[in-house]
């Protein structure tokens, strides 16, 4: 038996460490060639996300209640959630975490609305041709499971810390549901319903935008509702690379083993994903229901 | 069905153990010992160089447990795990650790570093070969314009230290000792160790201004020339025990940082009950430029932690002999030549 047999025969660890520079080497000279260029890509966002976090800080609290909570009633329709948002934020204020929720606050509802902006397009295509499903949802797959820090990294040498590459990996983490399910709603629309806005003579335009869309809507906002979520479970890790917040706190509380400090600030965390899961179940919810009676 | 199913998975596993090769049996005089090994390259060397020596020289069933400074430093105290630390930066919990020690739960048994730590805000050389006058901090004061910070273009960037680390205290006093805020330069968080290189090997590698604290012997010091911003005041060490390590300090001078002290920690359980296992911790120790050299090695080959102890016992012979015991020495030379 030869050493095959009960060892892996591996690659010799000089070619791989040889195949390892080679790549990180390339990587660099990369990054020193191109590097300014893409981060003057990404400036306006930049600009945008400066823009909107000194917005929200500079908005007193009790306007940034009310406009939540006008939010959550358009959406929501419900005053038990409403109770919950003000209750909720009342508390954030009270145990000092206000600046670091709006921070927070305002780079999850910015990539959020990044991931619809890219997500929903994306969706809509792959459910447009089996093709291109076969194609994104491999990715997907990676982007949801690859560990964060192997893309941070290159992330970080090309773009340094802060917010945008904060905001690159949030959205890498978060947009796959939002895709997917756009396509899986789409994809779902009764055959009937199709030919029936076929037989008026709907372009494919109007078929998409007048049909498709909006029946496959409460399945979409399930996607934006898990997008979120996912967005806001970032959010520790975005503060490993510089990104202001609560997961700075929360960062800090885990060298230190400061456990309260940790708890309140997970809590806040906690708080922000249920105030933004209620608000947008119950909007999906609605406009089922809003189909519903149509079809009732 | 069922019954051939589970035929099937034991007969699958029967083949697997039949590969399993028992372990050895280890001499018993020094049991079962667990090492911290922490995340940095000379860390986790000198936590592989100790499970080695330990292991092979002196018949200890030696393993490494994941650390990192202050985790490993309060587990030590307050549960006696793991039984090593094998470079600790103690000046972070310096409180904590004078009562571990004061109450027998630890020993510090020797300096991993002989030169301790050094630890300052520096800025690339290539900068300073350009205004030479960025080498002090009057100088940084003045040029404060050239280190833009990015999220607000109106003010300059101090890349200080992550949250939660001990160095966030002090880097966050001397930055106020030193006035930097007047001079417009605001204090930045990097978030994580990796956030502070990935920052500065970026700003490095591009040929960028960068201004920030770091601390050596680190691989990245050992690859990037960096000089260490002169603070014209001298070190006083007095009042950077008093005041700049301290949270909240009232009124802060500036000072340059005094070298860190860079301890190998044991439990007290552990120096009962293997002295010549301490005897060998209390001699094992490395200069600064020794680990620097290393260090750019390891960068170099992007060795682990493993494979960088393999080729420090191969090729620095002399070095460890004088740590270990003759017989030991015998030993572990038998040990490697199987490697």
């Amino acid at each position: 038996m030869g050493d095959w047999w009960r060892e892996f025969p591996e690659m010799d660890r000089e070619t791989l460490v040889a195949l390892r520079k080679a790549l990180d080497g390339g990587y660099r000279e990369f990054s020193r060639s191109y590097g300014a260029e893409i981060e003057a890509f990404f400036d306006p966002l930049l600009y945008f996300l400066v823009w909107f976090e000194k917005l929200l800080l500079a908005t007193p609290w009790w306007l940034v209640i009310i406009v939540l909570c006008g939010f959550a009633w358009m959406a929501s329709r419900s005053w038990k959630i409403i109770l919950g948002t003000v209750i909720a934020f009342l508390l954030i204020g009270w145990f000092g975490m206000w600046e670091d929720t709006m921070r927070t606050m305002s780079i999850i509802i910015v990539c959020t609305l990044i991931a619809i902006a890219l997500g929903v397009p994306i969706g809509i295509l792959m459910a447009r041709s089996g093709r291109t499903q076969a194609v994104v949802t491999p990715v997907l797959d990676v982007m949801q499971t690859m560990p964060a820090f192997v893309y941070l990294i290159p992330v970080v040498m090309l773009l340094g810390i802060g917010k945008v590459p904060g905001v690159i990996a949030v959205v890498i983490y978060a947009i796959p549901p939002v895709i997917r399910l756009t396509n899986l709603g789409i994809r779902l629309v009764d055959r009937d319903v199709m030919e029936a806005a076929d037989s008026f003579g709907a372009s494919p335009w109007q078929r998409l935008v007048r049909v498709q869309v909006p029946l496959a809507m409460p399945t979409i906002m399930a996607g934006i509702n898990q997008t979120i979520m996912m967005a806001l479970a970032m959010v520790v890790i975005a503060s490993m690379i510089g990104v202001k917040g609560l997961g700075q706190p929360v960062l800090k509380s885990i060298t230190n083993q400061y456990f309260t400090l940790g708890l309140l600030n997970g809590l806040a965390i906690v708080a922000l994903a249920i105030v933004f899961d209620r608000i947008s179940q119950a909007y999906g919810r609605r406009m089922q229901a809003y189909r519903e009676r149509l079809e009732g | 069905m069922l019954f051939r199913t589970v035929f099937g998975v034991l007969a699958t596993l029967a083949l697997f153990a039949s590969f399993l090769v028992t372990a050895p049996a280890r001499a018993a005089d020094c049991g079962r010992v667990t090492l911290a090994d922490m995340n940095w390259s000379s860390a986790t060397f000198i936590a592989n160089v100790d499970r080695f020596i330990l292991e092979h020289g002196y018949g200890c069933d030696a393993e490494l447990v994941v650390g990192d400074t202050m985790p490993t430093g309060t587990s030590m105290i307050e549960k006696g795990e793991p039984d090593i630390a094998s470079e600790l930066w103690t000046h972070g919990f310096t409180e904590a650790l004078e009562r571990g020690v004061s109450e027998g739960r630890l020993k510090i048994v020797s300096a991993s570093l002989s030169d301790g730590g050094e630890e300052g805000f520096w800025v690339p050389k290539f900068l300073v070969d350009k205004h030479p006058e960025l080498a002090t901090i009057s100088g940084i004061r003045k040029h404060a314009a050239l280190f833009k910070n990015p999220e607000d273009p109106t003010t300059s960037l101090f890349m200080g230290c992550p949250a939660g680390w001990g160095c966030q205290i002090n880097a966050g006093n001397l930055y106020k000792a030193l006035n930097l805020k007047d001079a417009g330069f605001v204090l930045g968080d990097p978030g994580s160790g990796a956030g502070l290189a990935g920052s500065l090997a970026k700003a490095y590698e591009r040929g960028e201004p960068w201004f920030g604290y770091y601390w050596a012997p680190t691989p990245l010091l050992g690859k990037y020339e960096m000089v260490k911003v002169d603070f014209e005041s001298g070190v006083d060490e007095a009042h950077f025990v008093e005041c700049i390590a301290v949270a909240d300090c009232e009124n802060p001078k500036p000072t340059m940082y005094p070298p860190a002290p860079v301890h190998t920690v044991v439990t007290a359980d552990l120096s009962e009950r293997a002295l010549a296992v301490v005897a060998y911790l209390s001699r094992r120790s490395f200069t600064n430029s020794f680990m620097n050299g290393f260090l750019a090695w390891v960068d170099d080959n992007q060795a682990d932690g493993e494979v960088a102890m393999a080729h420090f016992m191969k090729t620095h012979e002399p070095l460890w002999r004088e740590w270990v015991s003759a017989e030991a020495a015998g030993r572990i030379k038998a040990a490697l030549a199987k490697m």
